[in-house]
Order: structure tokens, then sequence, then C-alpha cells
């Protein structure tokens, strides 16, 4: 009896968010931690092995209607800083501060922090559940209390929905626009199964995939 | 966004064996009429123009997909499952990933029946698809209003009457799970229009082979199966059902086995009722498989989202097989019929 190691799992793709992209070497950057079936496979390839890439799909964070010189904040939970570092280098591009708000449950989860070294548009805040690296309390906690009415043109977020869910009601208060990357289980991620849809304020659900993922915070109902 | 991990075809290793789409010896044409393509086939009043379909809440509207497919390559699109009034379906998650497969209650989101004919349908029209429209109510008036309101609609081939949803409170699977309610609801739906009428049967009824007799009896064309079979997940961490809904559908190559038994069955039982097979289909040689077991065409499900080009390729793949084996698609139907296998070996009814 012989096995060759095969997989029914995964069967459907993951819907990963581009970390930075380089369109002259034609390479796409994608930061994974991890955590089940599909991403787990992703680890298990060989360097050098081939994927099947479907995308981009859904929209990006935009940047093109902020003033330059204007100052910006970027919150980040675990590996939601996957989106962070094309955005942290088109905002300096633009010479645009950008804050970057980094936090996770313990140290482990800011493993990502040196992808971001040198690469920050302004200052860098870090915070730990447990307290083991930057200030123990929550990200949005930390967020809260650095930010102030005027201070920031507009808030960019991604991590877990609670995270983002936290979030909200801190930029409603600072009337501060926001721009949330929302996460949800998707099937196709391009419009056709409606199985990421999130609740929405103006209409019952909106789906992620091709309305988002990227939302102003306001849009959803947390 | 970026999608990463595999697709492409092959991916499954699902005992397929590469013999299994060489072509056997040929056989003579059974309708041998030169100036038919060899991938056209008939369904009761419904000719296509290839047995390759796409089935309905894995297709959307058909536009989604116009980056892949050629919509007017296939042999028809089955639509996402439209009601009188939009629909917003179920809180999330509404899909989970199981082995080979994915589980999903999506409650029926649609625009509705309205928007559909005026922002769709059109588009569907001009693009040159063979457009199924997929329809569903809570009572047996709403299917009766929905068709209604397609009678006559330029650019549409057929109606799908969707009995077997499993992820709605009301209507949908109640109507597939009780033979006499499927009957008096295919007979009204039957005298309110003149399209032709396909009936989309749950593998959950009691006895599919009764539902299958039953819709056939009161109207019904052509017969489709199989919808999603019901299923649950739980996060063994939580304990909590994976969706909101608490159960789904079960799609995917996991049920593919279930469906080839059913349409075998349903076959074998209403042989001259023509059959759509549905049913974890990915590759030629799943298709092969349904049309051996009885199926004059089948509906591609849950790989579209896997692999949004795989319904062009495969009309493709089948083309290339007919033309290899040198006979029409035709003669590739309920072939496995014909190897003598006891009644008894398609497994009791039900």
């Amino acid at each position: 009896m012989l096995e060759v190691p095969g997989r029914v799992r995964p069967y459907l793709r993951r819907a990963y968010s581009v970390a930075d992209a380089d369109r002259e070497a034609g390479e796409v950057e994608l930061l994974v931690k991890t955590i089940g079936v599909g991403t787990a496979a992703l680890e298990d390839l060989a360097e050098g092995s081939s994927v099947h890439l479907l995308g981009p799909l859904g929209n990006g964070f935009g940047i093109e209607d902020l003033p330059i010189g204007a100052r910006v904040a970027v919150v980040a939970g675990g590996i939601g800083a996957a989106p962070f570092p094309l955005l942290l280098r088109a905002l300096q591009k633009r010479t645009i501060a950008g804050d970057f708000f980094f936090g996770g449950r313990g140290e482990r989860d800011l493993a990502l922090l040196n992808r971001f070294d040198g690469r920050v548009p302004g200052d860098t805040f870090l915070s730990t559940d447990d307290g083991s690296a930057g200030e123990k309390g929550r990200v949005t906690d930390l967020f809260r209390r650095r930010a102030s009415a005027g201070r920031y043109a507009r808030l960019y977020a991604c991590g877990p929905m609670p995270m983002l869910a936290a979030l909200a009601p801190i930029a409603a208060d600072l009337r501060l626009p926001s721009q949330f990357s929302t996460e949800a289980e998707m099937g196709c991620g391009f419009g056709a199964c409606l199985g990421c849809v999130i609740p929405g304020v103006e209409k019952p659900f909106i789906v992620s995939c091709t309305e988002g993922p990227i939302l102003p915070s306001e849009k959803v109902k947390w | 966004m970026v999608k990463g991990a595999d697709g492409g075809t092959g991916r499954l290793g699902d005992g397929e064996k590469e013999s299994a789409v060489n072509p056997p010896s040929p056989r003579p044409p059974v309708s041998p009429s030169a100036t038919e393509s060899p991938l056209s086939v008939q369904l009761g009043p419904l000719r296509l123009k290839n047995p390759i379909l796409t089935a309905s809440g894995t297709f959307g509207y058909g536009l989604e997909f116009t980056d892949w497919v050629d919509l007017a390559r296939l042999g028809g699109l089955c639509t996402k499952g439209l009601s009188l009034r939009p629909h917003a379906g179920n809180a999330p998650p509404r899909i989970c990933e199981t082995p080979a497969g994915m589980l999903n209650a999506i409650g029926l989101q649609n625009i509705g029946v309205e928007a559909f004919l005026s922002e769709k349908l059109p588009r569907l029209r001009s693009m040159g698809a063979t457009v199924i429209a997929n329809v569903w109510g809570d009572v047996e008036e709403d299917y009766v209003a929905i068709v209604k309101t397609l009678e006559g609609a330029q650019g549409l081939a057929a109606v799908e009457l969707n009995i077997s949803c499993p992820n709605v409170e009301k209507g949908g699977m109640l109507f597939g799970n009780s033979p006499s309610a499927t009957a008096s609801l295919v007979s009204r739906v039957r005298g309110a229009t003149g399209f032709p009428l396909i009936v989309k049967l749950s593998p959950n009824a009691p006895n599919l082979v009764e539902s299958a007799r039953s819709a056939r009896a009161a109207g019904a064309d052509v017969l489709s199966l199989v919808n999603t079979f019901v299923g649950m997940s739980i996060d063994p961490e939580t304990a909590r059902p994976r969706l909101s809904f608490g159960t789904g559908g079960l799609s995917g190559p996991a049920i593919k086995p279930l469906a080839v038994r059913m349409v075998y069955q349903v076959a074998r039982a209403l042989p001259d009722t023509p059959l759509m097979g549905i049913g974890g289909i990915s590759q030629l040689s799943d298709v092969l498989e349904f049309l051996a077991a009885g199926a004059t065409a089948v509906q591609i499900g849950t790989a579209n989202f896997v692999e949004p080009g795989v319904s062009q390729r495969l009309v493709e793949e089948l083309g290339v097989y007919c033309a290899r084996r040198g006979a029409p698609v035709a003669t590739l139907v309920g072939r496995a019929h014909r190897c003598g296998l006891p009644a008894g070996e398609a497994g009791a009814e039900g």
C-alpha cells in the first residue's frame, strides 16, 4: 500500500490581499499566516512551485483624493498588516504622512514588523494584549489615545472583524473618514456565489468581493 | 485582492483513470443527420447546441463570467433563482468548505424577476446566450406569477422550477419533498407558461423516483437532478454550526457518486424523460459519467467558483472527444444502462 500525498482540500480558492506588487518585475507579494487548510497547503509548497492566481479582484485602498502633505492613520491587527506595505509605499510616494498602529495578542502576532522597518512614512505605535511588545492593551485603545479630532485625514484599517467593529465607533466619534479592509469567507471572489456578504447599513448585505473588500466603516452594520 | 491556491484542471484525485476518457470503439450515430452539430442535444421541446450548461446559483446571471466564458458557446446557463420580488438572502456566514466540496446557505438572494428582465436578460440575449430562468417562490401563486411575468420574454429558452432549495424557511424544498406537492405545483405552472419546463429535483426527497414521476406526470418536459444535499458543519472548538442558517446544501465533487446514482435510478425508472445531470462535475470524465448514467445534458455547478472558465473548457473537450470518437454526443447517453446490471444494482429506490 503506497500513498502519494494528494489533496481533496483545499477545494475552493482562497482570497489574499496584495502586500506589495512590482509591475515592472511582474511580482506580487502575499503575506500569509498559516491558520487552516488553505494556508497550510501554501506553506507545504516547495520553493519554485506554481500556483493559479485569479486577480486582482475587488477594490483597493484609495489615496488619490488625499491632499499632498496630509496625515493618515493605518491600524493593523496581527496578519491584518498584510495589505499595508503597498499602501504605505504609495502614501510615501505622494508625500502623505502615515502613522502605523500595529497590535496583536502577543509579540508573535507582530512578526511582520520587520517588513515595515524604515517603510512607515510617520510614527509607529505597537501594542499587545499581554504586554510582551509595545504598550499593553488593544490596538484600538492605543489608537483612541493617540488620535484626536482633526489629527488625521483618513483611517485605514485591517484586522479581525471584532477589531474593526471596535474601531468603527472611534472613527465615528472623531468624524474620521475610514477605509476598512473587511474579511469574509469567499467562495468565488467575483460576485457569483454571494457567499461573502457583510451586513450593510444602506442595504441588507454588501457583497465583499465585488463591492469591497475595502469599505467605509459607516456603510457596515457592525 | 489576489486569489491564491491551486485551481485548474485535474486537481482532485478522485480515482478517475485516464482510460475513462479514451474513446471506446465507435458506434453508429443515433441520429445521422449530417447537418446537425455532433454536440447538439434534444431534451423534449428544448434543443441545445451542446449538453454543457451551468447550474443555478453557481453562475450568477451569467454576466459575472464574461471574462472567462463566451456565453454563446455554452449549451445554456441557468440563472440565479429568481423570485417575484428582490430577496436579501440569509445572514452570513453563508458558506464553508468541506472535504471535496462546500456547504452553502445563501438563501436565494436575487434581484427579482422584474430587474432580471430589464437589466440582465437583454444583455445576455445580445451575447447570444441560451438562458434558462430558474424560479422559486414561497407558495404556488408565487411560481405562477413569476412564470407569467416571464412569459414571452425575448431571449429566454426555458424555465427551471426550483423545488429543491434547502436554505429557505418556506417553499423551496418543501415542494420537492412531497410528490403530491410537486404534482400540484408543476401542473399549475405548466398551465401558466409556454416555455419548455424543467423541474429541478431535490436529492433530499424521501423518494426521488416518485418525485420525478410526479413532476413528469404533471407536465415537466425535462428533469434536472440533483440540487444540493442538506448537510451541516460544526466548529469543533466553539461547537457552533459554521453557517448562520445552521444547515446548508452540500455540493462539489463530494456529491458526485450520489448524484450519478440518482440520475441512473431516475433514468431507469423513467427512460423516456429527458434528464439534466448535476453534481460535482469538473472534468470531462465527470460529464461522460453522467451521460452514461442517462443524462442527456449536464449542469456545471460549484466548479464554476474554482475555475470560472470550466464550462467552456468542457464544451471544447467534449467536442474533441466526440470528434475523436466519430459519433455525436447523443450516442453517449445512457450507455451504462446497456451494461446489463441487475435492477438491484441501482440501489433501492428512495
